[in-house]
């Protein structure tokens, strides 16, 4: 019982950093259509600031802010340079964009950074664990917990209360419509993609406290597993990433745990096995995006 | 059974057959290095015609047919891996597959077979998926074969390296085999189930409407692409001799998919061309990747300037060519027009035989807690024009999707003779002699006028006599001058016109029409109500029109029905309907 409790605390801290990263792939397809593969390079380009940071002696709790910063401004950059020109092309010539958008940037870190993982100085406290109840938790998993709900949260918050935010959903819904609407284009997928460096960002913190490393490859399987949740939720659906995030740290977590050591090896095909199973049952995933119904013959 | 002109094919397999031995002629002469450069170059052509197939095709990108070049290389080895060496490196090999050791042809083949049957179980759970979510859903898959060759050590050595693989492709066996694959792709493009696929990735709905199952032809497409995969994959095994899981991962899988963007995918062409522009390409930059001199300045050495390349080279293209610098259509299609010659024997065009009537009780169709469509009933008869109109909102489109299958009703049932329509699929409907029209026009706009309409002759009615029906339609509707046109190109009254063709190719007992008039000039108009008038006299056919043109429906409709929110609230000659009291409130408001 204890080792179950102890693996959902673990479940809940990667399980909110696919969330976060689900949410911020499914912010920008909601609104355009783009699977954005050079979502990772933006983590990457967060965890970078914050290596860079340690080695200028500038304090984390500076660091955080600048890191966000970082990735939030590149994703901004990101859909000027590259994604703008390819705006209104099909699904696939979008996603083709950034994975070359992302291949780039790789090749840049290598050359420019380190081909090798370079160690990120992270406070004490952050390697330090707590008991609660019983269950000893490490202070990196419990901050994941917490900046995730506080992500959520506030975009949450964001999405319903603020004008930028309601611009966004009804983007979302009915990009045409919107822009008759008077809502710009340009604005509304600056932000979107500010939102999801953000997002990037705040997972690449998390990710990085617990590994306390970074290389130019970083971004990649994090975010591959988060393409994967965002299909699981439902692609193009918010509350579906968040969902679809949290249920692949569960699955991924448990299989960890639970699995006996033989079959320990097939973790990944398992996992992945499972969440094909979901997909057969409901194959618009398990919050289905609201603009899938609308489409008028 | 191919549907493109004979002259196609044969100048297309004969460029493929001339153009890869020339390559393999001219190789042969070079150096050793090239001899390899050559070899890898014609397995990847293998590799990307074969997921050009599926992605192409269907317009799904995928990320996993690499996978698929990992199962056949693995399972051609196995079989061709010499016993003893064999018993060494794999003791736990079930002791039947331990003592197996086969030549390099035959073990090529069952790996091929071996992998199409592995794809068809795939292919069925991937194929519920749509778009983007089956382009993630294959990259799943490459993860998933990765993972299973890792972990399953007792018979691939895990992420050790499988060696000792006899080293039988030579440029020769390379070269034909790339020949084989290339014409199978191309043969697959213009085959029946390749241009139904072709025109469910154009159009979806349009699609299920003249009679396409997309997931089936889904289905075909993914394991002969995946056969084509492991083709490749027994060849590349067969040249490497030793190889490890990471092969067949992610670092091949942007090659191969880089070399199919910057081509175009959707043609074979696309894919020999992107190929050597990619294959190229690398050959050239890695050259500059240890560093060289320029101009007496010593250039650094720069670590992946080929994956920066060819980065570049994805972007420029996406920019400036999204399409691929092939475009949409294979070099003999832009060269060559496709004759259209009155069939040998003309078919006269079919009557109605059947003369059963499609009666609708009670539909009702609520949208969340709107009541779209309130207990609507009408009968349709074949000879009969049947107009329905209504103000925009009173749910005609809806009621039309209804009886075609589009949407299912909350309640209510639509019965065809004795056959019960509602729950059965869109694409069952033209079958049952049912075609129709969309109000927003929805043609498949990648082909041509002819394959418009031909796809939709191909399937329905067993695809029977196809061609004849599709001269007849083409020549009915007057478009047969402009049969070569991409039909995208057209004019809206064109379009129009392509779309009743393409309908009326599925030889209908009722035709469906929504806003046929819609964007037609009067005289349009008018030649329009005279071909739907000879439709009716001639074939017999009934038509379901939806329209707002007063004039139109008065003029050409035997009886109209009225919606207003939802509900019906008149029916009868149009002269009845037209001195209706509740007709002329709904249409212009209650008088004072």
């Amino acid at each position: 019982m204890e080792l179950f409790l102890q693996q959902t605390v673990n479940a809940f801290a990667l399980g909110g950093t696919y969330a976060l990263l689900a949410l911020g792939l499914a912010v920008v397809f909601s609104i355009m259509g783009l699977i954005n593969f050079a979502h990772g390079e933006l983590m990457t380009i967060a965890g970078y600031v914050l290596m860079y940071c340690g080695l200028a002696g500038i304090s984390f709790v500076f660091a955080v802010p600048l890191a966000l910063l970082a990735s939030t401004f590149a994703a901004v950059l990101m859909e000027r340079v590259a994604f703008r020109p390819v705006r209104n092309s099909s699904g696939a010539t979008m996603l083709v964009t950034s994975f070359a958008v992302a291949m780039i940037l790789q090749v840049l870190f290598q050359n420019l950074i380190s081909v090798r993982s370079q160690p990120v100085l992270l406070p004490e406290a952050l390697s330090g664990s707590i008991m609660i109840g019983g269950l000893v938790i490490g202070v990196n998993k419990l901050v994941a917990i917490i900046s995730t709900v506080i992500m959520l949260i506030f975009l949450d918050r964001f999405l319903s209360k603020q004008k930028y935010g309601i611009a966004m959903r009804a983007a979302a819904e009915d990009f045409a419509v919107a822009r008759l609407m008077g809502i710009r284009a340009n604005t509304v997928i600056a932000g979107a993609f500010a939102i999801s460096g953000l997002l990037a960002g705040v997972a690449a913190i998390l990710w990085v406290s617990q590994r306390a490393s970074v290389d130019p490859l970083m971004g990649f399987t994090p975010v591959l597993k988060a393409f994967i949740a965002a299909i699981l939720g439902g692609l193009g659906s918010l509350r579906g990433a968040v969902a679809g995030g949290f249920l692949l740290g569960f699955i991924e977590i448990y299989l960890a745990a639970f699995l006996p050591p033989a079959l320990q090896e097939f973790r990944d095909p398992i996992g992945l096995g499972l969440v094909v199973l979901v997909l057969l049952m409901r194959p618009n995933g398990l919050l289905p995006a609201a603009s899938l119904k609308a489409e008028k013959v | 059974m191919i549907t493109a002109p004979q002259r196609h094919i044969v100048f297309a397999s004969a460029a493929i057959f001339l153009v890869i031995i020339a390559i393999a002629g001219l190789t042969s002469f070079g150096s050793g290095a090239l001899e390899r450069t050559m070899i890898v170059f014609l397995v990847s052509l293998i590799g990307v015609a074969g997921i050009g197939v599926y992605s192409g095709n269907s317009g799904i990108l995928s990320f996993g047919h690499v996978g698929f070049m990992g199962i056949g290389a693995y399972c051609a080895a196995l079989l061709t891996l010499p016993v003893p060496l064999k018993t060494a490196t794999l003791p736990n090999l079930p002791s039947w597959l331990a003592a197996t050791q086969l030549d390099f042809v035959s073990a090529t083949l069952i790996a091929v077979l071996f992998v199409g049957v592995v794809a068809a179980i795939i292919g069925a759970a991937i194929g519920r998926l749509e778009g983007s979510a089956a382009t993630i859903a294959t990259l799943g898959l490459l993860i998933i074969v990765h993972g299973v060759t890792i972990g399953w050590r007792d018979v691939t050595r895990g992420a050790q390296t499988f060696f000792g693989v006899p080293r039988e492709t030579t440029l020769w066996t390379a070269a034909i085999a790339c020949i084989i694959a290339l014409i199978a792709a191309r043969l697959y493009r213009d085959s029946v189930s390749g241009l139904r696929l072709r025109a469910g990735r154009d159009n979806a709905i349009a699609a299920n409407a003249v009679g396409i199952n997309i997931q089936k032809e889904r289905l075909i497409s993914f394991i002969v692409s995946a056969m084509l995969m492991a083709l490749a994959g027994s060849l590349l095994a067969h040249f490497l001799g030793a190889f490890s899981p990471k092969k067949f991962y992610f670092t091949d899988t942007f090659f191969l998919l880089s070399m199919l963007i910057v081509g175009g995918m959707s043609t074979v062409t696309g894919a020999f061309t992107g190929a050597v522009v990619i294959t190229l390409i690398t050959e050239i930059l890695r050259r500059f990747e240890s560093g060289f001199t320029l101009f007496g300045f010593e250039m650094p050495t720069i670590f992946g300037t080929t994956q920066i390349g060819i980065g570049l080279i994805i972007l420029f293209a996406m920019f400036r060519k999204a399409n691929g610098l092939a475009g949409l259509k294979e070099w003999e299609e832009r060269f060559f027009a496709r004759d259209i010659s009155p069939p040998n024997a003309p078919v006269a065009a079919r009557p109605v035989e059947e003369r059963t009537e499609l009666q609708a009780s009670g539909l009702v169709m609520q949208f969340g807690g709107l009541t779209a469509v309130n207990d609507v009933s009408l009968t349709l008869k074949p000879g009969e024009i049947f107009g329905l109109i209504g103000p925009n909102g009173s749910g005609k489109t809806t009621v039309m999707n209804m009886l075609s299958c589009v949407l299912k009703p909350t309640v209510g049932s639509v019965k065809l003779g004795e056959i019960e329509l509602i729950g059965r699929k869109s694409n069952q409907v033209a079958n049952f002699g049912i075609a129709r029209t969309f109000q927003n026009i929805r043609l498949f706009p990648d082909l041509t006028v002819y394959q418009n309409v031909h796809v939709a002759a191909l399937s329905t009615r067993g695809g029977q006599n196809a061609e004849a029906r599709t001269y007849a339609a083409l020549e009915r509707l007057g478009m047969l001058d402009r049969a070569d046109a991409d039909s995208g190109t057209l004019s809206y009254g064109d379009q129009r016109r392509v779309e009743i063709a393409r309908a009326l190719a599925c030889e209908p007992t009722l035709l469906f029409l929504d806003e046929p008039a819609a964007g037609m000039n009067r005289e349009e108009t008018d030649g329009l109500m005279e071909t739907l008038r000879k439709l009716c006299a001639e074939l017999g056919i009934g038509i379901l029109i939806v329209d707002h043109d007063l004039k139109l429906i008065n003029e050409l409709c035997d009886r109209v029905a009225v919606l207003n929110e939802g509900k019906m609230i008149a029916e009868g000659t149009p002269e009845q309907v037209r001195n209706n009291p509740a007709v002329v409130e709904a249409y212009l408001g209650r008088s004072a």
